[in-house]
């Protein structure tokens, strides 16, 4: 083990202080006031039955301007409603009190009076069929997204083979063991928030949007972060910390119970999906994809899911001739929000699924189908984009092979099967880093703290280690706040290696540089432990670095370098645009999985026996962080595949807020994972690395789905495969 | 969750003087925890004093001959340990391994699954396959019942106001088995089980369903539909009969009224199997 992470000590004796344990002197509990109803018009907010209490600060919409100075806050999404409840438990007051009882009796003493509205809690009660052109415009859709190539209709009226399917999946949340909690303090002008966050930098930007306030009045402090998983990316509950500090003139402690986790939690909303593929020749000839996605409250124009996510419902499969068509449908919901690889896995069921039926239908091997029409490196996507080292063929080859040989060994009642998924890392988001080099080791200064993964404290180590040669224990990453930290756009999209990666790999190849000047070496230069200190080599001749540095740079405590990375946005063939926005992809990756599962087919129960994922990572920067990402993420993927499913009433009521019912998987269903990774298809990143936080879960449910089939026939078309689904499934079986 | 007084007696007499002297309907019994937990967290009870009864003398286990008395304040992990318990009643084991995980039955009671007396129980099926009865202890001293007659409906019991559960007992072993089906294999509720149980003494089989409300419940036809020691799939098939026409199966946001139905035959299939092989 070269590589024992830096933090593990603390976390496994328990000393680690996560957002929730945050407590200062004087502090204040902070509660939030639910809405009583999933739709509705406010008559009144009577904050003066909580204020009435002693010691009780209570704040809602009316406060709003007054405690930011009457500045413009956003005003589509203020932080409490002033005429609309959207959904269910929305927070619309919030109060703090000196005990977290008495803040919470104070929530509860908050009277408020509605109107109910009519609630639209399921997205096919508003859409049973496939929405009308003028659907566009309706209040119900947040955004229509509309794209096309070549002569869709004729393909279709000349196709040897059509396959129509309606696909539908579930919600899941994130379910970070750490709720979301954060400690403010706003003194004068300077708004000071700590908390537990993927992106200190985004939440400042966020809470600067929601208040008003500009960002340089906002310094945010991450905590340790117990899990991310997307739902700690942007701002959430900072604006009402900081709003009661504000109005309280004390430091104030806002934290979810788990409960509250499910009923306010922003995350992947569930979909209905209408695919059609037409054949010819044993190729596909023509696509169609039709996508209604739930985006809860998310706002009209601020929709970004819909336009994103319904490029990997086309798989990343030649596609010619294609179109895609889909609606962000609002509905008394939480705000759609980030779920690792947003929505992707579904994609990914629903277009390896429907796949597989195609091949079928045309009597056609299905691994062997989609192979045949899989990208390519130098490829064009869909959307026009050329596909650069693309380790997905191989990666897929190599899983074949598996498969072929699982299916050998296999028994009846038991099935393999194959799945890919691609994804495009958040590459593009910039990054800066800050490097200072002294005789006794490496500091890299940045903004980012760790979430769990190992991306900021072993990753940026690793990768300094590649690029210096010196040894990870004199090499320590280190985390400031946003007051004083290189800007980071944060920890999401799989981009830690890839993009800050960078950040500290160009700030330590200018180091080198100037070392390599500083001895007037020719060829390359490295640095490496001796005894207590680090030495530069070149060739036979190594220098203590002590005598390499300047009089101000020991007072400097080192040789400083910054390191930037802002990686150019992709751009995408606009000539394919009907409407709406769609968002360019940046540094292809992928990764093709193999599942073996067993079917009890009286019941429908599925078991599974044993799984294989092959990744392209272009480059392994730490093995073992890199498996461990897998694991964790196919050990994730199962929940989405098999179990997690959050089930709303018409009322617009979460029936499963909580652990019971919202089932993740428990370690007596993990599998044994084996992992492979394909490398020599090099990314963006540093040695050509690749992300790795995202692709883990994107195949799973899709390799289940498909092991399913090929065990007992049954098709399901609806995620999660639950056993009550495949039970249903089998009284149709395949042939 | 509203504050509340917490009391743990040391004697049995001075539990049920705790439970006498609280504030009518405002006392509530502490076992484990494991579910009385959800409800104080949610508000659905707020109980003005808890009376918790982990200093009782009722961690025992006994087995006298083929019989068993389980003391209601026992650990279900240790009752699940018992050596003696997998071999002489199968079915018993596995409900209990059925219930919640590892670390709740570190503290999760047989007492208290019975008390909380929930219908998707996997411990009251199995104990209704097995005759048991539930020994009572209160104000008048002790009485006896079956636990038939004490499971009364969805968390309703015939307990009385200031009466405790002091033991189950187990008046034999049997060969036994408990199978159930769920959404999630491990730690997840039951939404359909079979408990089954052969009698040696009295030759005839016991068959309990559970998952669904109000609560768990024998089926006599059933039983009397199995027959002999070693029934025929007719029989068997017959007796799964019996249980769809006479148990009060419906949906909830777990499973639909059609599929839990559709279990019934396979959980029953598996468990009688089960149980003419020795159990499991």
């Amino acid at each position: 083990m070269t590589a024992l992470r830096p933090d593990l000590a603390e976390k496994v004796n328990g000393t680690v202080r996560y957002g929730a344990d945050l407590e200062a002197p004087g502090m204040l509990w902070g509660a939030l006031v639910p809405a009583p109803v999933a739709h509705g018009r406010i008559r009144t907010v009577d904050l003066a039955p909580a204020r009435a209490l002693s010691g009780v600060v209570a704040i809602g919409a009316a406060d709003l301007s007054k405690l930011v100075g009457g500045r413009e806050g956003d005003a589509l999404r203020p932080a409490f409603p002033h005429e609309t409840i959207e959904y269910l438990h929305q927070p619309i007051a919030a109060v703090a009190a000196p005990t977290l009882a008495l803040a919470r009796a104070a929530a509860r003493a908050v009277r408020v009076v509605v109107d109910p509205l009519p609630v639209v809690s399921d997205l096919e009660s508003l859409f049973p069929a496939w929405p009308p052109p003028e659907a566009s415009r309706s209040p119900a859709v947040a955004a229509h997204v509309h794209a096309r190539r070549g002569d869709v209709e004729e393909a279709f009226r000349r196709a040897e083979t059509v396959v129509r399917e309606l696909y539908r999946t579930a919600s899941v949340h994130q379910v970070a063991l750490e709720p979301h909690a954060c400690l403010a303090e706003v003194s004068g002008e300077r708004w000071h928030v700590r908390t537990s966050t993927q992106s200190p930098f985004g939440v400042r930007e966020d809470v600067a949007s929601v208040l008003g306030i500009p960002e340089s009045s906002i310094v945010v402090d991450g905590t340790w972060v117990g899990g991310g998983f997307g739902g700690k990316g942007s701002s959430f509950l900072e604006p009402w910390a900081l709003l009661l500090s504000r109005a309280s003139g004390r430091p104030v402690r806002l934290a979810l119970t788990y409960r509250e986790e499910f009923l306010l939690g922003r995350t992947t909303l569930p979909s209905v999906v209408r695919m059609e593929t037409a054949v010819a020749g044993g190729r596909i000839t023509a696509r169609r994809v039709r996508l209604l996605l739930d985006v809860g409250t998310s706002l009209p124009g601020r929709d970004f899911a819909t336009g994103y996510s319904i490029g990997f419902l086309l798989g990343p499969y030649r596609s010619p001739v294609f179109e895609v068509e889909g609606y962000a449908v609002r509905t008394n919901k939480p705000p759609f929000g980030p779920h690792r690889a947003p929505f992707a896995p579904q994609c990914a069921f629903v277009v390896e699924s429907h796949l597989e039926s195609v091949a079928r239908a045309a009597g056609l091997d299905p691994v062997a189908f989609k192979a045949d029409h899989l990208w390519r490196t130098g490829d064009s996507t869909p959307f026009g984009q050329t596909v650069a080292d693309f380790g997905l063929p191989a990666a897929l080859a190599a899983a074949r092979t598996l498969a072929d040989e699982w299916r050998r060994a296999s028994v009846p009642g038991r099935g393999v099967g194959v799945a890919v998924g691609f994804w495009s890392t958040s590459t593009g988001a910039g990054g800066e880093a800050h490097l200072v080099l002294a005789p006794s080791g490496l500091r890299i200064l940045q903004g980012e703290r760790e979430i769990g993964s190992g991306s900021v404290l072993v990753g940026l180590a690793a990768v300094a280690e590649r690029r210096s040669g010196i040894p990870r224990s004199r090499i320590r990453v280190e985390y400031a706040d946003t007051s004083r930290a290189p800007y980071d756009a944060g920890v999401f999209g799989s981009r830690t290696v890839g993009a800050l990666g960078r950040a500290v790999d160009e700030a330590l190849v200018s180091l080198l540089g100037s070392l390599r000047a500083r001895i007037g070496a020719d060829g390359p230069i490295s640095l490496a432990e001796e005894g207590e200190e680090i030495v530069v080599r070149a060739g036979e001749r190594r220098w203590p670095l002590s005598e390499l540095l300047t009089p101000a740079e020991r007072a400097a405590g080192g040789i400083h370098a910054g390191g930037k990375h802002y990686g150019r946005a992709g751009t995408l063939d606009e000539r394919v645009v009907v409407d709406g926005a769609f968002y360019p992809y940046t540094d292809f990756t992928g990764a093709a999985h193999v599942a073996e599962v067993a079917v009890d087919p009286a019941t429908g129960a599925i078991r599974v026996v044993r799984y294989a994922a092959f990744h392209d990572v272009g480059t392994v920067i730490d093995a073992p962080s890199a498996r461990a990402q897998v694991e964790g993420g196919v050990v994730m993927g199962l929940g989405t595949a098999l179990t997690e499913e959050a089930i709303w009433s018409e009322d617009g009521r979460l029936l499963n807020a909580g652990l019971v019912d919202y089932r993740i998987p428990t370690l007596g269903e993990a599998p044994p994972i084996d992992v492979t990774f394909v490398e020599g298809y090099p990314g963006a990143g540093p040695f050509g690395a690749k992300g790795l936080g995202e692709p883990p879960i994107i195949p799973v449910p899709a390799a289940v789905a498909s092991a399913v089939r090929a065990a007992v026939g049954a098709h399901a078309t609806e995620l999660p495969l639950t056993p009550e689904r495949i039970a249903r499934a089998l009284k149709r079986p395949e042939p | 969750m509203a504050d509340f007084e917490l009391v743990a007696p040391a004697t049995p007499e001075e539990a049920i003087a705790s439970l006498r002297t609280g504030p009518p309907g405002a006392v509530a019994v502490l076992g484990g925890g494991t579910d009385l937990l959800f409800d104080l967290e949610e508000g659905r009870s707020a109980p003005e004093r808890v009376v918790s009864l982990r200093r009782l003398p009722w961690r025992t286990l006994e087995w006298n001959g083929n019989a068993l008395t389980i003391g209601s304040t026992l650990p279900l992990r240790t009752l699940e340990n018992d050596p003696l318990l997998r071999a002489r009643i199968p079915g018993l084991h596995s409900a209990v391994r059925a219930v919640g995980s590892v670390a709740l039955r570190q503290r999760a009671t047989l007492g208290g699954n019975l008390g909380r007396s929930a219908p998707a129980s996997d411990l009251v099926p199995m104990l209704l396959a097995l005759d048991a009865e539930v020994l009572l202890l209160g104000p008048a001293g002790e009485r006896r019942l079956t636990v038939d007659g004490f499971v009364q409906g969805s968390r309703r019991t015939a307990l009385g106001p200031a009466e405790l559960i002091r033991a189950v007992r187990i008046p034999e072993a049997r060969p036994s088995a408990y199978h159930w089906q769920r959404v999630r294999p491990f730690h997840d509720i039951s939404h359909m089980a079979v408990a089954v149980a052969f009698s040696p003494s009295a030759r005839a089989w016991r068959v309990a369903v559970a998952g669904f409300p109000p609560r768990p419940l024998r089926v006599p036809e059933a039983e009397a539909a199995l027959g002999s020691a070693r029934p025929d799939a007719d029989a068997v098939h017959r007796a799964a009969e019996e249980i769809a026409r006479r148990a009060p199966i419906v949906a909830d946001h777990r499973a639909s009224e059609e599929y839990r139905r559709q279990l019934v035959r396979p959980l029953l299939e598996r468990a009688v199997d089960a149980t003419v092989r020795g159990g499991r």
